[in-house]
This record gives C-alpha cells, sequence and structure tokens, in this order.
C-alpha cells in the first residue's frame, strides 16, 4: 500500500489509485481530445477529495494538458489570438466569480450539492446531446449517406450588435460584445466545474460565433490555459484548497495516458468515439445523481471552520 | 525590592496550600515522561504509536505494600472549532441541512486507563478533570440542547470513527509495582500542534498524584515547506503550482510530440 500523504488536504490517498486516475483521465482527453477536467472533478470527489479540493486541483491539472494542446494547435498555426485575448478577458471575469461563489458554498456546507447538481445539470445535457447525435451520425453512415456538415457565414442576430472587431484567423467581422460574454459565462462554470470548460465554449464558437471549426480548438485551448491558470491561482489564495501534490500525481498519471489515449483514438472512428465519450459522460452524470437521491448511510459529516492566518 | 516583595507575597499564597495538600493526599508521587518529544509527519507517515511510560515514587508512602494502584493518562491535542452538519432530504434529494458549531473540540484525545475508568474513580471526579467524551468541554454552541440533537454525541462519534478520540480501558499495564506504560496510536490523520499528556495515579477512587508532559506534532521536510507555502505565502504558491503544470505542459508537448 502506497499510501501519500497530501498536505493540503490533510488526508493520505494510494498513489497508485491517484496516478491512474491521472492516467485514465489522460488516457479519455488523449482519446477524444476533452480537456478531461469534467471527468477529473466528479471521480476525485468520488473517491472522498472535499470538493473545494478537488476544484482547484483539477483546475490546476488542466492547465498542464492545455498547454501541451495548445502548443501542438499553434504550430498548425490554428489559433485565434485575438479572438483568445477576448475570451480570456471574459474568462478571468467570470472565473473571479465562481471561486467567490466555491468559497461562499463552503462555508455554508452546500460546496458538494451546488457542484454536483452544475455537474449533473451540464453532464446529463451535453451526454444526451452528444448520445442522439453519435447514434443518428451512426444510422446514417450505416443507410450508406455522408455524414453532413454545418454551413458557416450564415447572418444571425450576433452581426447586429456594437463594438465590432476583425478576427483575422477566424475570418470574422462581429461584435466584441458576443465572445466576453461566453468567456464570463465559461470562465464561470470552469471555476465552479474545475474543468477547462471546452465542452461548452466549442459548441458555443461554433453554433453562436460561427469560427472555423479548425480555428475553435486552438483558440478555446489557448483560452483555457488562462482561464485554468488564473483559477488556480485564486483558489490557492482565496480558499487555501489547491493541493499541489495531489495535482502532481494527476499530471504525472494524465501525461503517460494521454500518449496511449491518442493512439487508441486513432483506431475508432469519429462517430463512435463521440458514442462511448457520451456513455462515459452520462454514466458520470448518473452516478452523481444516484448519490444525492439515496439515502446516505452515514447523517453526518464534520468539517473544520477556517481560522484566518 | 519589588522582586522579593514578589516572592514573599508567592511564598505566601502558595504555603497554605502545599501544606493542606500534604495533608489531604497521599504523599505517593508518580513521574511520566514520553517515548517521543516530537512526531515528525512526513510523506510516507501512516501514523505512528507513541508510548507513555511513568513509575510511582513509594519512597514517603506510609507503608511500602499500599494499594493497588490504578492509572489514567489522557493525550489532548490543541482544540479548534468544529461544524457538524446534518443531511436532510430537501425535494427528493439529501442534502447538507441544519449545523451547529462547537468552538473548542480538541483535535485529538485519547483516554487509556489501567481498567474500565469509570470503575477508577467517581463521576464527579472524572467531571472535573475532563476525563472521558462525556466530560470534554467543547465550548458554547449557541441555541438546542446537546443532548436532545444529537450533534454532539455524532459529533464524537465520527471522532473515533476517524481515531481522533479512543477510550481504551486496557491500554496501561503495569510491570511490577511501580512501574507502567500506555501505547496511544496517533493516527495517519493527526492534526499538528502541540500535544499535552497526563497522568492520573488513583488509588480507592482518590486522586494521588498526576504529572504533565507535551509533545509536538509537525510537519518536516518537503511537506512542511508545501504546508508554509500554501497557508503563508499562498500567492506564490499558486503561481509555482501554475509554473509547475505549464512546465508539464511543456515537457510532455516536447516529449511525444508528433510532427
Amino acid at each position: 500500500m502506497l499510501q501519500v500523504y497530501l498536505p493540503v488536504a490533510e488526508i493520505s490517498v494510494n498513489l497508485l489509485v491517484m496516478l491512474g486516475l491521472g492516467a485514465a483521465i489522460g488516457f479519455l482527453s488523449g482519446m477524444f481530445g476533452v480537456g478531461g477536467g469534467f471527468l477529473l472533478t466528479p471521480l476525485l470527489m468520488f473517491s472522498g477529495i472535499p470538493p473545494a479540493i478537488a476544484v482547484a486541483t483539477g483546475a490546476n491539472q488542466i492547465v498542464a494538458s492545455s498547454v501541451s494542446g495548445a502548443l501542438a494547435q499553434w504550430r498548425r498555426g490554428n489559433i485565434d489570438f485575438r479572438m483568445g485575448l477576448v475570451l480570456t478577458i471574459g474568462g478571468v471575469a467570470g472565473a473571479f466569480a465562481g471561486v467567490l461563489l466555491v468559497g461562499l458554498l463552503s462555508r455554508l456546507g452546500h460546496a458538494d450539492v451546488f457542484i454536483s447538481l452544475v455537474y449533473i445539470i451540464f453532464l446529463g445535457v451535453i451526454g444526451s446531446l452528444m448520445l442522439a447525435e453519435s447514434i443518428r451520425a451512426l444510422w446514417r453512415t450505416r443507410a450508406g449517406k455522408p455524414a453532413v456538415t454545418r454551413k458557416p457565414g450564415e447572418h444571425t442576430w450576433i452581426h447586429g450588435l456594437p463594438f465590432k472587431m476583425r478576427f483575422q484567423r477566424s475570418r470574422l467581422y462581429i461584435s466584441a460584445l458576443p465572445p466576453l460574454i461566453i468567456g464570463v459565462i465559461v470562465g464561470l462554470l470552469a471555476s465552479v466545474l474545475g474543468a477547462g470548460g471546452g465542452f461548452i465554449i466549442v459548441p458555443a464558437m461554433i453554433y453562436l460565433l460561427r469560427m472555423p471549426t479548425h480555428i475553435v480548438i486552438g483558440t478555446s485551448l489557448f483560452q483555457i490555459i488562462f482561464v485554468t491558470a488564473v483559477t488556480t491561482v485564486l483558489y490557492a489564495t482565496m480558499e487555501r484548497s489547491l493541493d499541489v501534490v495531489l495535482a502532481f500525481l494527476l499530471m504525472v498519471g494524465g501525461v503517460i495516458g494521454g500518449q496511449f489515449g491518442a493512439n487508441a483514438g486513432q483506431k475508432l472512428k469519429g462517430e463512435q468515439l463521440r458514442l462511448l465519450l457520451a456513455v462515459i459522460v452520462l454514466a458520470v452524470a448518473a452516478r452523481l445523481l444516484i448519490g444525492m437521491l439515496v439515502q446516505p448511510s452515514v447523517f453526518y459529516s464534520l468539517a473544520p471552520i477556517a481560522v484566518g492566518p | 525590592m519589588m522582586r522579593h516583595a514578589l516572592i514573599l507575597l508567592l511564598v505566601a499564597l502558595l504555603a497554605p496550600q502545599v501544606c493542606a495538600a500534604e495533608e489531604q493526599s497521599r504523599p505517593e508521587q508518580v513521574q511520566s515522561d514520553i517515548s517521543m518529544r516530537e512526531v515528525s509527519i512526513q510523506p510516507n507517515f501512516t501514523g505512528v504509536e507513541i508510548v507513555l511510560f511513568g513509575s510511582i515514587d513509594f519512597s514517603k508512602a506510609p507503608s511500602p505494600d499500599e494499594g493497588p494502584y490504578d492509572v489514567i493518562m489522557v493525550v489532548r491535542g490543541r482544540d479548534k472549532p468544529l461544524v457538524v452538519r446534518r443531511k436532510e432530504r430537501i425535494a427528493g434529494l439529501w442534502m447538507n441541512g441544519a449545523s451547529k458549531t462547537f468552538p473548542t473540540v480538541p483535535g485529538f484525545y485519547a483516554v487509556l486507563a489501567s481498567r474500565p475508568f469509570r470503575a477508577i474513580t467517581s463521576e464527579e471526579t472524572l467531571k472535573s478533570l475532563g476525563i472521558g467524551f462525556a466530560n470534554l468541554d467543547f465550548g458554547k454552541t449557541g441555541k438546542g440542547v446537546d443532548a436532545v440533537d444529537g450533534f454532539r454525541a455524532n459529533l464524537i462519534r465520527l471522532q473515533q470513527d476517524r481515531r481522533l478520540f479512543q477510550e481504551s480501558d486496557d491500554a496501561i499495564s503495569f510491570i511490577g509495582r511501580s512501574l507502567f506504560r500506555g501505547s496511544v496510536d496517533l493516527p495517519v490523520n493527526v492534526p499538528i500542534g502541540r500535544y499535552t499528556t497526563q497522568v492520573f495515579l488513583f488509588r480507592d477512587g482518590k486522586l494521588l498524584s498526576q504529572s504533565q508532559s507535551s509533545l509536538q506534532v509537525h510537519k518536516v521536510g518537503f511537506e512542511r515547506v508545501v504546508y508554509m507555502l500554501a497557508y503563508h505565502h499562498p500567492l506564490s504558491y499558486g503561481l509555482l503550482a501554475v509554473l509547475m503544470a505549464t512546465s508539464a505542459g511543456l515537457l510532455a508537448w516536447t516529449a511525444f510530440r508528433r510532427e
């Protein structure tokens, strides 16, 4: 039994379990090309890490995976820095609000319920949409028709807003307000969920901003680096809930798992991958929901009260 | 002059009490010590057993073959505030409902005895010495009656589950007539800080003598650095964590690049 003591969480965890958890998330994120934070935080909570620590440490781990992801995208010229900057400004503001909210709820003893509920809603909705979409796509390919893709470039109400900016790489001339607002919402969610928020920002950029798909991935990764970095620092300073030992274990596991995941992902078709991811996402949401519906075996819980430094 | 006056005053104040104590109680004395004065928490810390040992000094006893003696030991960590929350079903979901805050809960509390300690002396004596879970004072809790609402009982039970509260009736054994030892397990989740240990010597339900020592539980090495950074320099700690993550990302990218 290789037990490691986490100095901030003040509990001891099994080294292999935490490395394995990091590797599993790395494997999934390498396979599906997602950040994996939205699976990491619930899994940390399932394994007994207090929610505030799970969220802060999850955010720190995402910094690592988004840096390597963004670098790869930057080499291919797939980052719109101007758009990334606007999204980041909004994201940082959102992250600040999110950390304040989680801190307040922690002190009231409602952080775990709140985080779980937000997760259930988001994972449930996104998992169901993905499941329906991938089943439809599989059906279509079986019937012999090619997969349909959407056409970008249509004008919507978004094009009527003021403060227009030119985003050259995205080939867009739109108001800075929608990306700014999207940034705020994603920053808020990312800091509450301890995730990058890629699963929200990517659809938003594709369907609302109508950005070209290949630019979307790189730009969202660029934005996620800064939002998760700021979230990490805010949790460290405002909540003292960041555990670097845990983050380090998860990163080591994640780097190793990511490489295997990327190879495994190349052997599966896009629709199959999305179907598999949808099932995993729905399973996590179901597990969280069951945890809240089933009568607990222990009714009482203890929590320390933070005494100021 | 002032100092002399103070000393005289002190002597005058203390002298009658000392005399009274000598008259009242038996003159057997107890001495004790701990196997370690420092417990260091390192990354591989999985808990530790500490041994408290002591001896009874009979040299001033009325007759050398009196007895038998009983010993109770109390090990206590620093007091901290704790909040106890009760899960309640709200709109079909189980979530934290009512709560109660206890301002002074010992971070660690263990009672060791040579035989069931309630049989050793009276409940009043135990209460006045703060021996046993039932006699602990957790401070003012505001509204509600502890015995009725169950928060206090559940606090004790949860602390017992975490091995932070222990009552053990056979943890002290005598070696011959005057030497005794007791052992207590400090679990992995033991809080840091100064611990006090008290050793009480009883005969026929009467407290004869007591002795105190202390030990320090602290984090060392890497654990200490991380803890100090996290709690005393949180900004640097957060920035270092981001730096660590950025370098890990860079490293992963350069090591596994497929271009």
